[in-house]
């Protein structure tokens, strides 16, 4: 591809691409540093930290309420984690089964891809009303984690299938034959050869539930999630102590991934020490 | 002695053994020879416990293994793909079944570390220990496998083409290598492989296996020799085997005759007492220190003559001329049924 114009054209397009992706973030960005007398849009009318000092409730008397994000934020992290734990196992244990054929295994697999597929509003409006029916309470720990397992399972399962999928059998059996139990041979041999996708698999249920919006409406109760509590505070009036909470939230996010990044690298070099023989075989 | 007695085993329609029955004595390098498709490794994955038969019984030394999970039944693997575990290194892969066994597993760390250091050292990998899975050659793979199922001392030992894999050069030099251990060991080895050279040259005895059942099992140079039946012989890659018609007073059913124990004159030139079997030269074929001729019978029936280099015994041949093959009478091996 040895073209004069191809390339800087291509370049040019992937950076305009960029940049309608991250735009709306990069507003977001230069707008958290607006100053106290300053409102949620252009221009900015001097550089200040002043926002942020008063969403971690660190300035003087403001004539802005701060906003009510602390106890929901605490919400979302704990049942995203809740979720993602519940997804992963689950997804790790439903791929191990569909490795062999079983009856009914076509519509288990449609089944359990359902829950990625159908509207997040109509499931969660659903779940509401049977909740009502059976006279359970609506909670974000009850209700609207039921949900975000079954929205996030799917994903973790298809990773999980796809990892399996080129999972070579054989090492399996090498364990068995060595007189090794099915138990330890999960936990000395497959988990660890599986590893990277459950890491994969973790981190789609993570940020999934985290910033879940539809299904959580209906079915949170009374103590919101933060998606539910940034939402609230639109309906009031819009303050630039939003945007540096986004700024904040999306650096917590970014911190994720590089976790993810970092222990994927480290485990992926080990196994690139120890490479796969069916590459060099 | 391990004993497979009339083993069945069907993937739905397909038929892959049927009725299959072998006796691996104790102590004893046990090659089974099959073309690729033949069950082979299928009759393996029973014995290990893999699969299980759909009828029949396996026993090792009178206890039934069938039925009983793999990880229970004390049999060694070794793959053809080597299986070794990625994670870990020659050391840890070796160590694997001492430490993590279901039936006393051992704890004591030097004694892990001795044990799979004399395994190492048995297979020739003396100070490899440390070295990832792949960070070696093809060749070391293969021993470290071995190792890792020897160190376990299994009561059997079953191999699943395992020099497959390996170049010509390595090849040669693992059966030797293999061969050895063996005897060290004094374990009995069943050794599955597609081709006839690895198993005459590896076993004390030689099972074919065709059909879904073996068709003859005997020492290799008695199989060589004298094959039982058609299957056996067509295994060996060695004989012709033709319809007996096709000679004059050939008699009934089919003939086998060498590769090296046929014959060739021109037409009406083959000694009387020879049998004679008139074929059309369609190419000769060069490989060494043998030269290979093809003939097509008047039925078709494709036979090949081979000539040893130091000894030639063949006429110049021209292609598409028609000679005479003839072979003594008593060197032709008389087998029922009709031609394929």
């Amino acid at each position: 591809m040895e073209s004069r114009i191809l390339r800087p054209t291509l370049g040019l397009y992937a950076a305009a691409f960029l940049l309608f992706l991250y735009g709306p973030m990069i507003v977001l960005t230069i707008l958290s540093f607006q100053g106290p007398e300053g409102g949620p849009q252009f221009p900015v009318q001097d550089w200040s930290l002043y926002w942020y000092k008063q969403l971690l409730g660190l300035s003087e008397a403001s004539r802005v309420a701060q906003l009510p994000v602390g106890d929901s934020l605490l919400r979302s992290i704990t049942l995203a984690f809740m979720t993602t734990v519940v997804s992963t196992v689950l997804g790790v244990m439903s791929a191990e089964a569909f490795r062999t054929r079983f009856k009914g295994s076509g519509p288990a697999f449609y089944l359990i891809i359902l829950g990625m597929m159908v509207p997040g509003v109509l499931v969660g409006l659903g779940m509401a009303l049977l909740s009502s029916t059976l006279g359970i309470s609506r909670a974000w720990w009850g209700t609207s984690f039921v949900l975000h397992v079954v929205y996030t399972y799917p994903f973790a399962f298809l990773v999980m299938l796809a990892i399996f999928n080129r999972f070579d059998r054989t090492v399996e059996e090498a364990a068995l034959s060595l007189g090794v139990s099915p138990a330890q041979t999960f936990r000395r041999v497959t988990f660890p050869i599986i590893f990277p996708g459950v890491l994969s698999a973790m981190l789609f249920s993570f940020t999934l539930s985290y910033d879940e919006f539809a299904r959580t409406l209906f079915t949170a109760g009374r103590d919101l999630t933060l998606p539910l509590a940034i939402y609230g505070t639109f309906s009031v009036e819009i303050h630039p102590n939003i945007f540096a909470f986004g700024v904040l939230t999306t650096l917590f996010s970014f911190t994720l991934l590089v976790i993810y990044g970092l222990l994927m690298k480290r485990f992926t070099n080990r196994a690139a020490r120890f490479a796969g023989q069916e590459d060099n075989g | 002695m391990l004993t497979v007695r009339q083993v069945s085993r069907r993937y739905g329609e397909t038929v892959a053994l049927e009725g299959l029955s072998l006796e691996v004595p104790a102590d004893t390098y046990m090659s089974l020879l099959g073309a690729s498709g033949s069950g082979k490794t299928t009759l393996l994955r029973l014995i290990a416990g893999f699969e299980e038969p759909d009828a029949g019984q396996i026993a090792l030394d009178g206890t039934r293994l069938d039925g009983k999970p793999p990880h229970q039944r004390d049999i060694g693997f070794v793959f053809q793909n080597f299986a070794l575990f990625p994670h870990l290194s020659v050391a840890q892969n070796v160590a694997f079944g001492l430490r993590y066994r279901a039936a006393n597993p051992l704890t004591d760390n030097e004694e892990i570390r001795a044990r799979s250091e004399a395994a190492l050292e048995l297979v020739g990998l003396k100070g490899f220990g440390h070295r990832g899975i792949g960070a070696i050659s093809g060749g070391q793979r293969q021993r470290v496998a071995l190792a890792r199922t020897l160190v376990c001392e299994p009561r059997i030992v079953l191999l699943d083409e395992p020099l497959g894999a390996l170049d010509a050069n390595l090849r040669a030099r693992m059966c030797d290598e293999l061969k050895a251990i063996r005897e060290r060991l004094g374990v009995s080895f069943l050794h599955v492989t597609g081709s006839e050279t690895e198993a005459l040259t590896m076993g004390d005895r030689v099972a074919v296996l065709s059909g879904g059942r073996i068709v003859q099992a005997d020492a290799p140079e008695r199989l060589f020799a004298e094959p039982a039946n058609a299957q056996a012989a067509r295994h060996l890659n060695a004989w012709n085997i033709f319809d007996a018609g096709l000679c004059a007073g050939g008699g009934a059913g089919q003939l086998g005759v060498r590769f090296d124990q046929i014959d060739i004159s021109a037409p009406g030139q083959a000694p009387g007492a020879h049998l004679r079997l008139p074929a059309r030269f369609l190419a000769g074929e060069f490989n060494g220190p043998t030269a290979l001729s093809f003939f097509r019978a008047a039925d078709g029936s494709l036979l090949q003559v081979t000539d040893h280099l130091s000894q030639p015994r063949l006429p110049d041949l021209v292609e598409g001329q028609d000679y005479d093959l003839h072979f003594a009478p008593q060197t032709a091996r008389q087998f029922p049924g009709a031609a394929r």
